[in-house]
């Protein structure tokens, strides 16, 4: 069925992966598609066990890269359904939808976790975003269950597409098209909607990517098969959040 | 009369409209149009380059020149880490070229000192020609008053002052001549004077500084204080965790005067006298930090913009067009609404000034109320330990404010929720580097 949710978002916009010039440009930013198809690339523990849906732990981050080797993403349980066809904007103020959560509850989300102000994302040392659980406070918006990022305190609704909360970002963080096999109860992540910053984060972390990645080529990679996903406060030492 | 100057400036015999006039210097011609979309921005500091950048991202049809009088830039954000020798911390790091982002989001910069603005013909005049435009945004920061603070000081004393005591809250000079003081400073005393009165640039750096400098005399094993001769008795930006923060870690080194006029600086004698309970204090110093009253830049006195009480720009209702003139925007530290003076506000301003100034441009129309209450509009991290680096922070929502029509700043200052029970840690310490990277990418990436 939710394989049925994700081709409910290719059906959305057309034969997309044969015909690109037939996406609505609701789809479309001025610079570039809102909507980027990768490899299909299975969510594995760190052991290299695949990662189950139902045995996702609530309301916790967890942190795999994708689409590339060099790019964090941020997977939620939320714990409880998601929005559902949410209209989004991105800062040029082109439009696109988010469908919602998936697995059972349609509760389990991911998101890029690089920032859309200015690319703070998480890194082997530290971590800057973090999701706020529900009960948890946060001095960047009155809501919780958000993530925020304390950098310039910018925070997001996962549960609406990563819409924009408060701070300095000007539009959602770009969303993790995920599929669910609920055969097998794995997870897949196969595309990147919204506006993905990862051109801009290459440019601007091209130490980071020497220290961790071995190089910018190699953390330019596109991600294949799989992707190893641990919790955020095991992917980074200190995990800090206002 | 300035429209007959300028035609005697360029030897031109007649222009016909404010357009036209743009390009009447050979500087200028390279990066006028006459589109009818013409943005100037006079200043390329934290407000202007943020207005600079987003109009463009908004709408690439726009013409927009940054007048800009500096050669480089340079940050004052992070620049008490600096001073105070933290480790890792650079001088490059404060810096950046202009020529980036200029190329990169395709707006013309132009080194130049604006020296005249003439609202009825639409033209600014710099030292490298005219610039006509259609919307002016004025972004030029602040100015020393030390006339008002010391009316007896003359022109000579200032200047020696200014030389020997340097503010430090205007980046360049000033930040080099504190930081060679500091390094070459025997035993003895810092003394550090903020602002005096009114509204001035960045509330909590003065008492950042402070601490950082406490902290640099701590680890060099400098025998001496941190003397703060204030006047707002104790009751300054982020107060209570910087006083936490002092008694803890430096409570030999810093010693607070609240209600300290300054009455004199000996600057031959290292002396600078202030009056405690109406008692005239004279003491000795190895460095002195004297920040003067601040006021705006004088390029807002050339546009003839209309101030509030506080000698600030009066702005129209919660938007950044100047209240005197609907083509004149406003940014940064000059604006009149009760926003802190800092550099986040300044790029928040600039952000949504540009939202404004497209759809003024475009004849269309931008709802200045939009997106207020603003949650966390402003964050401000100040460093108050470099060894381990341990950071304060505060936080402010900008929210319409119906008694003035403005935009009004609540504060809040957490404490992070590590179980210290502090103001500070060492987590916040990360965070005000990380925030000042992604500043700097704001601004030039
Ligand atoms: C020590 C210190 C620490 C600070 N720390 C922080 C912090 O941690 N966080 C924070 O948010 N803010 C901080 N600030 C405040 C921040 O620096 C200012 O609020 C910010 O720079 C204001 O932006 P602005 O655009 O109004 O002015 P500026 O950034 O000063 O830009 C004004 C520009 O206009 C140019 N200009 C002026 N006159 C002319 C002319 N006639 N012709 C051409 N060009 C002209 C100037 O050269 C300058 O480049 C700090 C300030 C200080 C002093
Ligand atoms: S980088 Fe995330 S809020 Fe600025």
């Amino acid at each position: 069925m939710e394989r049925r949710n994700f081709l409910q978002i290719i059906g959305g916009i057309g034969t997309i992966a044969v015909f690109p010039s037939l996406i609505p440009t609701r789809l479309f930013a001025e610079n570039g598609q809102m909507f980027v198809g990768y490899g299909k690339v299975k969510l594995v523990d760190a052991l290299g066990k695949p990662l189950l849906a139902g045995k996702l732990k609530k309301e916790t981050a967890y942190i795999f890269n994708y689409p590339f080797v060099g790019t964090p993403s941020m997977l939620i349980d939320l714990g409880t359904a998601t929005q559902k066809d949410v209209t989004l904007k991105s800062e040029a103020g082109d439009e696109y939808v988010w469908k919602g959560g998936i697995g059972k509850e349609s509760s389990i989300v991911a998101y890029s976790a690089i920032c859309a102000h200015q690319l703070t994302h998480p890194n082997p040392k530290e971590s800057f975003i973090k999701y706020f659980k529900k009960g948890e406070k946060t001095v960047s918006c009155s809501q919780d269950k958000v993530i925020v990022c304390s950098s310039h305190m910018s925070s997001y609704d996962p549960a609406s597409g990563c819409k924009n909360l408060g701070g300095d970002a000007r539009e959602p963080l770009a969303s993790i098209v995920l599929e669910h096999d609920i055969k097998t109860d794995e997870l897949y992540a196969v595309a990147v909607v919204g506006v993905g910053k990862f051109v801009d984060y290459f440019d601007a972390f091209g130490d980071e990517m020497e220290q961790y990645y071995k190089g910018k080529r190699e953390a330019k990679a596109e991600v294949s098969v799989q992707t190893k996903t641990v919790e955020l406060k095991k992917y980074s030492k200190e995990v800090i959040g206002y | 009369m300035q429209r007959r100057d300028l035609f005697k400036l360029v030897g031109l015999s007649i222009i016909a409209s404010a357009s036209l006039l743009s390009p009447i210097s050979l500087e200028a011609s390279s990066v006028s149009s006459t589109s009818g979309k013409d943005v100037v921005i006079v200043g390329g500091g934290f407000g202007g380059l943020s207005v600079a950048k987003a109009l463009k991202k908004a709408d690439k049809s726009i013409n927009v020149t940054v007048l800009e009088k500096r050669e480089i830039f340079m940050s004052c954000p992070y620049s008490n880490t600096y001073l105070g020798g933290m480790q890792g911390v650079t001088f490059e790091q404060l810096t950046h070229d202009y020529y980036a982002p200029a190329a990169k989001y395709g707006y013309n910069f132009v080194q130049c000192e604006v020296i005249g603005i003439d609202r009825e013909a639409k033209v600014v005049k710099t030292t490298t020609g005219d610039f006509g435009y259609n919307v002016l945004v004025l972004a030029p920061g602040i100015a020393y008053d030390y006339t008002k603070q010391f009316p007896s000081w003359d022109a000579q004393k200032i200047s020696l002052v200014s030389r020997e005591c340097p503010s430090a809250l205007m980046p360049g000079s000033e930040h080099l001549a504190l930081k060679r003081q500091l390094d070459n400073m025997n035993d003895g005393n810092i003394v550090i004077v903020p602002p005096q009165k009114g509204k001035f640039r960045c509330p909590p750096a003065p008492f950042e500084r402070t601490s950082m400098l406490a902290s640099y005399m701590k680890q060099k094993k400098i025998k001496g204080k941190v003397i703060v001769l204030d006047t707002s008795d104790g009751t300054f930006a982020k107060n209570k965790a910087f006083m936490e923060t002092w008694s803890d870690l430096y409570p030999n080194i810093v010693e607070y005067h609240g209600k300290a006029p300054i009455v004199d600086v000996d600057v031959k004698n290292k002396t600078i006298t202030y009056k405690e309970n109406e008692v005239d204090v004279t003491i000795k110093y190895e460095v002195c930090n004297l920040m003067p009253y601040n006021k705006v830049s004088p390029v807002i006195g050339m546009a003839g913009l209309q101030t509030t009480k506080n000698g600030f720009v009066a702005m129209n209702s919660t938007g950044f067009q100047s209240k005197t003139d609907p083509n004149v925007y406003v940014v940064g530290d000059c604006v009149g609404h009760g926003v802190p003076a800092s550099g986040q506000t300044a790029i928040w301003s600039g952000k949504r000034a540009s939202l404004q100034i497209v759809a003024q441009l475009n004849n269309s129309t931008f709802d200045v109320k939009s997106g207020l209450p603003a949650q966390a509009a402003n964050v401000c991290y100040s460093m108050v330990n470099t060894n381990p680096a341990e950071a304060i922070m505060v936080q402010h929502e900008f929210v319409a404010d119906a008694d003035t029509g403005n935009i009004n700043a609540v504060p809040n200052v957490p404490k992070p929720a590590d179980g210290s029970g502090k103001f500070r840690s060492k987590g916040t310490g990360k965070l005000t580097t990380e925030w000042y990277n992604g500043v700097k990418r704001e601004l030039f990436s």
